[in-house]
């Protein structure tokens, strides 16, 4: 059999990473991607938190293809035929050293296979790994086009669902109740149109983020990211009160309905439609992430669970960045040690705790608990738009009785006790 | 038997989108052109068949350090070995400059036995490329073969005249372009991937191959290569079949497209 130091499943960020750090300290590393080229098969909203980021291989960034600094956020909140927006425009968002970047897969991925292939890893595409070669519990090597190849150290990186590891019995099959989906498009507006309607400077960026009305009141939300030239418009829902639903709503006609929406259609209006793309997300949260190690192999990105579904933002992509990173430590170290066994790899726990994946996974840990309630996206954002609507409204009351009402409407609507036990369980979101 | 396989590396067609009538080249990979992949299979039987050989792939490039990587197709599917042509002046270079900067690598990597071309480039196909690679050799050529056999001094190709199919004999050496219907193009597996990473790659400068910018600079320029574009006058007639009909006559009529 063939063999090679390291092979990396999957050529996501997470495998390009761990790919890029393993062949610059000279490791012989093979990622296999099933896409066409790198990014291919991926898909994301589009935005990536930096800022933890740039301690991990600070030679690496100068170059990134991103599409803009993300200078201002929006979130907004759509129930009851009505928008409340929430907007923050902050040097401390943008500034020289941004928080976060839109950026498109397609771009991005291939940007790293290229760095990872300077580096010296061979980046073999159109290659799908069908199995995982195992002697009893190690894992050796992969089958893939029909050839063996073996590795010392097998890194898994091949993204939500995990099929290669849950069919090699490495994790569990994934669960529904764990997984949102999501659907997004891209629409291409020019530069200038984008800068005009979020009201940005040149080259800035916005991130809005929808709750309520766009996925009728289940868990979930939608977002919009500006690119350059195009804005990312998705829609994210959980999929098992997707899959419980008694009508027939199908989960792509809440993009749909979205972009038909009073409140989205200005914000998309000329747009020309370029691309359409669905991808399953991991919500399990903390409490449901597999084992990241064994014998002859690690996990990392969200193949081991780190995505994080906060609310209206997913978390995924630093995440998976770091995992790739401590994954490509944790290789190095085995090898410096001459041993891949379980007992070896075991310092990937140690780098992931020393990175911010475990200390954001750990923060997150109420986060699936607190989404499940309905209340947030079915109540609320209704609620928020009456309580405004009692404020800006002018009628025959006087505007002394006028606030009276609107703060016995807030009354109304928000001192509950249920809303106590909301505000509560989302004291860690 | 030695042969030389010149292919030329294009952005992946399936990938790639078209926008206010010109193409979205962002982040679309490059990929060796698909009818070469035809001649480098042909290639490899014939190498194959002969029992000893090697096959070249021999492609140019404005210099661009992806060009090895995508070379690594060609030796997965098999070649034995890349040589590149690379130097930025071959960036606006047309058929002619592409010919002499073949030309001279095929040359100087030689000698072949024979050199093999697809008909025709997957994005510009203008099938000139082979013809001027022969002239300038000084080979005899066979076009469109969609077979081929090789006793050693001579080759037998067959080629489809549309009614007939008519077969033909040279000498060696000699080039061959070949159509898509030749093979089935071998899809590399993973071994012959990882192999190809180690395989000889070759880049020769204009200068090595006693040329320069001058000599590969374009002699023609293209003013456009779009379809003509054709307005319609979009009209549209209701109201029952036949009046529908006698409706769209009439308009035909006084457009001057039928006469009555
Ligand atoms: C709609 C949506 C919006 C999101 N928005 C954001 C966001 O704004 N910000 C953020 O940070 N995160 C976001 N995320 C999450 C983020 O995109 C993912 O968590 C992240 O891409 C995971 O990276 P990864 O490298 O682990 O996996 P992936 O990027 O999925 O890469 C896995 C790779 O493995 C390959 N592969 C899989 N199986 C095999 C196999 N058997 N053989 C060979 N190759 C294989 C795949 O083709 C793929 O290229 C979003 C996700 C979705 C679905």
């Amino acid at each position: 059999m063939e063999k090679v130091e390291c092979i990396v499943v999957g050529g996501g960020l997470a495998g390009l990473v761990a790919a890029y750090g393993l062949a610059r300290e000279g490791v012989e590393v093979m990622v296999l991607e099933r896409g066409n080229y790198a990014g291919a098969k991926n898909v994301t909203g589009g935005r990536l938190y930096m800022r933890p980021l740039r301690r991990i291989y600070p030679e690496l960034w100068d170059d990134m293809p991103f599409e803009r600094p993300v200078a201002r956020e929006l979130i907004t909140m759509l129930g009851d035929g009505a928008a409340t927006t929430v907007e923050l425009a902050s040097e401390r968002l943008s500034g020289p050293s941004p928080q976060s970047y839109t950026i498109q897969r397609a771009k991005l991925d291939q940007w790293l296979a290229d760095k990872a292939t300077a580096a010296g890893a061979m980046v073999v595409t159109d290659m799908k790994a069908d199995e995982l070669l195992r002697d009893g519990e190690r894992v050796i090597g992969v089958r893939a086009g029909g050839d063996e190849v073996g590795a010392e150290v097998t890194i898994i990186a091949e993204g939500v669902l995990g099929l290669l590891s849950g069919g090699a019995g490495l994790r569990e099959q994934p669960r529904a109740a764990d997984h949102a989906v999501g659907f997004k498009e891209i629409i291409e507006l020019p530069p200038g149109v984008i800068e005009d309607r979020w009201r940005l400077n040149e080259g800035e960026g916005a991130a809005q983020l929808f709750m309520g009305d766009v996925t009728r009141g289940m868990t979930g939300g939608g977002f919009l990211y500006t690119n350059r030239a195009s804005i990312a418009l998705g829609v994210v829902v959980s999929m098992e009160q997707m899959r419980t639903r008694s009508d027939e709503l199908e989960s792509w006609e809440l993009l749909d309905a979205f972009k038909e929406a009073a409140q989205i259609k200005p914000l998309v209006r000329g747009g020309e439609l370029a691309e359409y793309s669905a991808h399953a997300v991991f919500e399990g949260g903390i409490d449901k992430l597999p084992r990241s190690y064994g014998a002859g192999y690690l996990l990392a990105g969200e193949a081991a669970g780190f995505a994080l579904n906060a609310l209206v933002t997913v978390r995924g992509m630093d995440l998976a960045i770091a995992s790739g990173w401590a994954a490509a430590r944790a290789a190095l170290a085995a090898r410096a040690a001459g041993d891949s066994s379980a007992a070896a790899l075991a310092v990937y726990e140690r780098f992931l705790r020393e990175t911010f994946v475990m200390r954001a996974m750990e923060a997150g840990r109420g986060v699936p608990r607190a989404i499940e309630n309905r209340r947030l996206f079915s109540e609320y954002p209704g609620a928020v738009a009456r309580l405004l609507e009692g404020f800006f409204a002018v009628d025959d009351e006087s505007s002394a009785t006028l606030v009276r009402t609107s703060l016995r409407g807030a009354r109304r609507e928000f001192l509950k006790i249920d809303t106590l036990k909301d505000l509560w369980s989302l004291r860690k979101v | 038997m030695d042969i030389a396989v010149c292919v030329k590396t294009n952005p992946d067609l399936q990938l790639m989108r078209v926008k206010d009538r010109a193409p979205v080249l962002e982040a679309v990979p490059f990929k060796v052109g698909d009818l070469d992949k035809n001649a480098l299979e042909a290639a490899l039987l014939l190498r194959d068949a002969a029992g000893d050989g090697r096959v070249v792939a021999v492609t140019v490039s404005e210099g661009d350090r992806k060009i090895r990587e995508t070379m690594k197709e060609a030796l997965a599917i098999g070649a034995d070995e890349a040589v590149i042509v690379s130097d930025p002046a071959l960036d606006q270079s047309d058929q002619a400059g592409v010919a002499l900067a073949l030309a001279g690598a095929i040359g100087k990597a030689g000698p072949f036995d024979l050199v093999l071309f697809g008909e025709g480039s997957t994005d510009g196909y203008s099938g000139q490329v082979p013809s001027r690679v022969a002239e300038l050799l000084g080979l005899p050529e066979i076009g469109y073969a969609r077979s081929l056999q090789s006793t050693g001094a001579v080759l037998r190709a067959e080629r489809s005249m549309g009614e007939s199919i008519e077969t033909l004999e040279t000498a060696l050496p000699a080039a061959v372009t070949v159509v898509s219907e030749i093979n089935e193009p071998r899809i590399p597996s993973l071994m012959n991937i990882m192999k190809a990473g180690k395989k000889p790659v070759v880049e020769y400068a204009l200068g090595d191959l006693a040329l320069d910018a001058a000599a590969v600079a374009p002699r023609r320029a293209v003013r456009s290569n779009l379809a003509e574009e054709q307005s319609r006058k979009h009209v549209l007639f209701d109201g029952e079949p036949a009046a529908q009909a006698e409706a769209l006559i009439n308009a035909l009529v006084a457009e001057g497209v039928l006469g009555r």
